[in-house]
């Protein structure tokens, strides 16, 4: 059965026959309907990746090895959080008059593209067309931002396009680097661009052109990924997009952008043969870590310090594999599969208090909530515990992870900073989530929603989560360390 | 008298043409008026398009002028006609107000063009056609990046974007044999063509919640 191209091409149709449909509702069923099937699909490509080792489609166009699903196995699980929760929270801006049937048909036709262009990045063999589907997926994605059509979430969508294509042209001259470096070690007029072939081929490269090949795709998709310094579109992007995009954005999209840089990575490595990509990685990585840190602690918007979040966990995830021990890695791939579903209910979370509430000013939610949607807050105080690090949830052992095994390649001074730098994200995250949550409210609100509003979907995500967190499947167990080897270079 | 080869007329013609996308570039950077800027970009675009024949003629590449083509219907004909509807339809005023004056726009393009050469100088020896093309897009890289910050108007901000996005292919030119293999190069049209078009859909509703096109009003979202 030709399993890739039905991942791929299962959302792409669904996104438009979403154009065709008649009501909100069908669109939200046939969506929850399609990612499911595309989980299960990808469940099955885990096990054929673990039987064969690499899968490919379409005479090689399309390529799957373990890094590959592991992704797509993230991409569908986050995509059928965020659909299950979509259904209910559109229909309830709809009931509140906050948006128009012509927006929620909108996100419906663009999301399931968005999910398309993700799966076709992580299955992509030729790196440029890797590169188109990245931008593809930063295009489809940039006008569910300025869904609300509010003048701040156009300015986020503008902010959000603009140095993301920036970025993007730059990931491009990167490529364009690495196609010149295999021209050159090829007679050939058009030698192959395949990954599979790429990697056969890499200690033939110019060093020198892969180097600033490689300068050129951090800094590109870098941007992508929200790296700091080039993070600033982030938080706006994050905050004034509709709660189930803000979920896929934080989800998946930013580890889409890292998994690209990543294959660069991966080539630079394997070329040079140095720790060259890895030190720039880790800089970018703790930089990303130690700025996100007092953000979060004086942040006033409860989805911009959510998104500040989600930027220290992936200076984290960097981190974890710039330390490049096969411990750290396993951390890192660890630490991107919890992260995954960690931090869609919290944004699911934020999405109901701001229909209850009509804000997401700090100051003017808290505190008390608890009192007012109890099961959202108590959805959200787990999943919090879960951001932070707490124990029994996945986060805090795959921060252990990368910590441990920093210390014990003898990273001590890189180890001791990414615990400060948790340190003073779990004090920022703690004191914020108990300022809105606990308490007694000072205002009276009602809530106008059903109690359970988007319920489902948060405990789809938080029980998964658990279940993981307590028992890692063998199969996916060994995924991951077939991914981290891959990164290694070990395989 | 001495014989040229046809490789070597290519090679010249080559070089002819991207010295000519500087010079336009340069022209676009002290431009003042939005639909001179469209048609700058337009002229910028048919050279580079050009390049693209010349290579496919002189190696007889059959997938390279399919390159040149999309180049041509593409970036020389249906984005300015795209942009040029968008700036009439939304009546903006044709001034652009720009934070440099252009004599230190000039100035700072030209020491761009030198950085341009600098940066370019190790990798001389793998260019196959053409003289200072590498050069002259990393150039274009880094003007596209000037003009980005240097024009607060949406609209020219997109064409900065275009700018960096022609340096791009230019530099995909000059440093490989062909250019990219077509399955990328078809990729990368479309996904311009739609960003163009996505920017222009976005530029509309800033117009009409700003009532306005300055970009520097943008300024809500800080922290």
């Amino acid at each position: 059965m030709p399993l890739l191209t039905f991942i791929l091409f299962a959302p792409a149709a669904v996104g438009l026959a979403n154009l065709l449909l008649p009501r909100g509702r069908l669109m939200a069923s046939l969506s929850v309907l399609t990612f499911g099937a595309t989980l299960v699909l990808s469940i099955m490509l885990l096990e054929q990746v673990l039987r064969f080792g690499v899968i490919t489609e379409w005479d090689g166009f399309l390529y799957a090895d373990a890094l590959s699903a592991l992704m797509v196995l993230l991409i569908s699980a986050v995509s059928l959080g965020s659909s299950l929760y979509a259904g209910r929270y559109f229909q309830r801006d709809l009931d509140d008059k906050a948006i128009t049937p012509g927006r929620v048909r909108e996100f419906f036709v663009l999301t399931p593209l968005f999910v398309a262009g993700m799966f076709l990045v992580v299955l992509a063999n030729n790196l440029g067309v890797m590169w188109a589907a990245v931008e593809a997926t930063a295009l489809s994605s940039v006008l569910l931002v300025a869904l609300y059509n509010r003048p701040t979430s156009l300015e986020a969508a503008w902010k959000y396009i603009m140095l993301g294509s920036l970025g993007l042209a730059l990931a491009l001259l990167g490529t364009v680097f690495v196609y010149a470096a295999a021209c050159k070690s090829n007679p050939q007029p058009l030698p192959s661009f395949n990954w599979s072939h790429l990697m056969t081929v890499a200690h033939l490269f110019d060093p020198k052109l892969i180097q600033i090949a490689f300068v050129f795709a951090l800094l590109g998709y870098g941007t992508k990924a929200g790296l700091a310094p080039m993070h600033t579109w982030l938080p706006d992007a994050h905050s004034e997009a509709p709660s189930p995009t803000s979920a896929m954005l934080s989800g998946v999209s930013l580890k889409i952008a890292l998994y690209a840089l990543l294959r660069f990575h991966i080539l630079t490595t394997a070329c040079l043969g140095s720790g060259f990509s890895r030190h720039l990685l880790l800089g970018f990585g703790l930089f990303s870590m130690l700025l996100a840190a007092p953000f979060i602690l004086v942040q006033r918007n409860l989805k911009r310090m959510l998104a500040y979040s989600s930027l220290e966990h992936v200076g984290l995830i960097c981190t974890g594999i710039a330390l490049n021990t096969p411990v750290t890695i396993f951390g890192a791939l660890l630490h991107m599969g919890y992260h995954a579903l960690t931090k869609p209910v919290l944004f699911f979370a934020a999405g109901n208090i701001h229909q209850t509430c009509h804000t997401l000013e700090l100051r003017l939610i808290g505190p008390g909530l608890v009192k007012v949607v109890p099961a959202t807050v108590l959805l959200m105080a787990l999943a919090g515990m879960a951001a932070i690090g707490l124990p029994p949830f996945g986060l805090f052992f795959s921060e252990l992870t990368v910590i441990s095994g920093g210390i014990a390649a003898g990273q001590i001074a890189v180890s001791v900073l990414v615990l400060a730098a948790l340190i003073l994200s779990f004090c920022g995250l703690l004191q914020q989530f108990t300022r809105i949550l606990l308490g007694t409210p000072k205002q009276e609100r009602k809530d106008p929603g059903t109690r359970f509003d988007g319920v489902p979907a948060m405990a789809f995500m938080l029980g998964t989560l658990l279940l993981f967190s307590i028992w890692l499947p063998e199969s996916l167990r060994k995924i991951m360390h077939q991914a981290a080897g891959i990164i290694g270079g070990t395989r | 008298m001495q014989t040229v080869t046809p490789a070597q007329i290519g090679s010249q013609l080559v070089t002819l043409m991207a010295a000519l996308m500087l010079v336009v570039q340069l022209l676009l950077v002290v431009q003042r008026m939005l639909l001179a800027s469209i048609r700058l970009f337009a002229i910028r675009s048919f050279f580079l398009a050009g390049i693209a024949g010349v290579i496919a003629f002189f190696h007889n590449a059959t997938h390279v002028y399919l390159v040149a083509v999309l180049t041509l219907i593409g970036k020389v004909v249906f984005l300015p006609w795209l942009l040029n509807r968008q700036v009439r339809r939304i009546r903006i005023t044709q001034e652009i107000e720009p934070m440099l004056n252009a004599p230190m726009a000039m100035l700072l393009c030209g020491s761009f063009t030198l950085l341009g050469y600098v940066v370019a100088r190790p990798f001389t020896s793998l260019e196959r056609l053409g003289n200072n093309t590498l050069a002259i897009a990393i150039t274009l890289v880094l003007t596209g990046f000037f003009l980005m910050f240097n024009r607060r108007k949406a609209i020219t901000q997109v064409l900065a974007l275009l700018t960096v996005e022609n340096g791009v292919m230019l530099a995909a030119v000059a440093l490989t044999t062909y250019g990219m293999p077509l399955v990328v190069e078809l990729g990368i049209f479309f996904d311009v063509m739609v960003a163009v078009m996505i920017l222009g859909i976005l530029v509309y509703r800033i117009r009409e919640s700003f009532d306005s096109m300055d970009t520097s009003k943008l300024s809500q979202l800080k922290g």
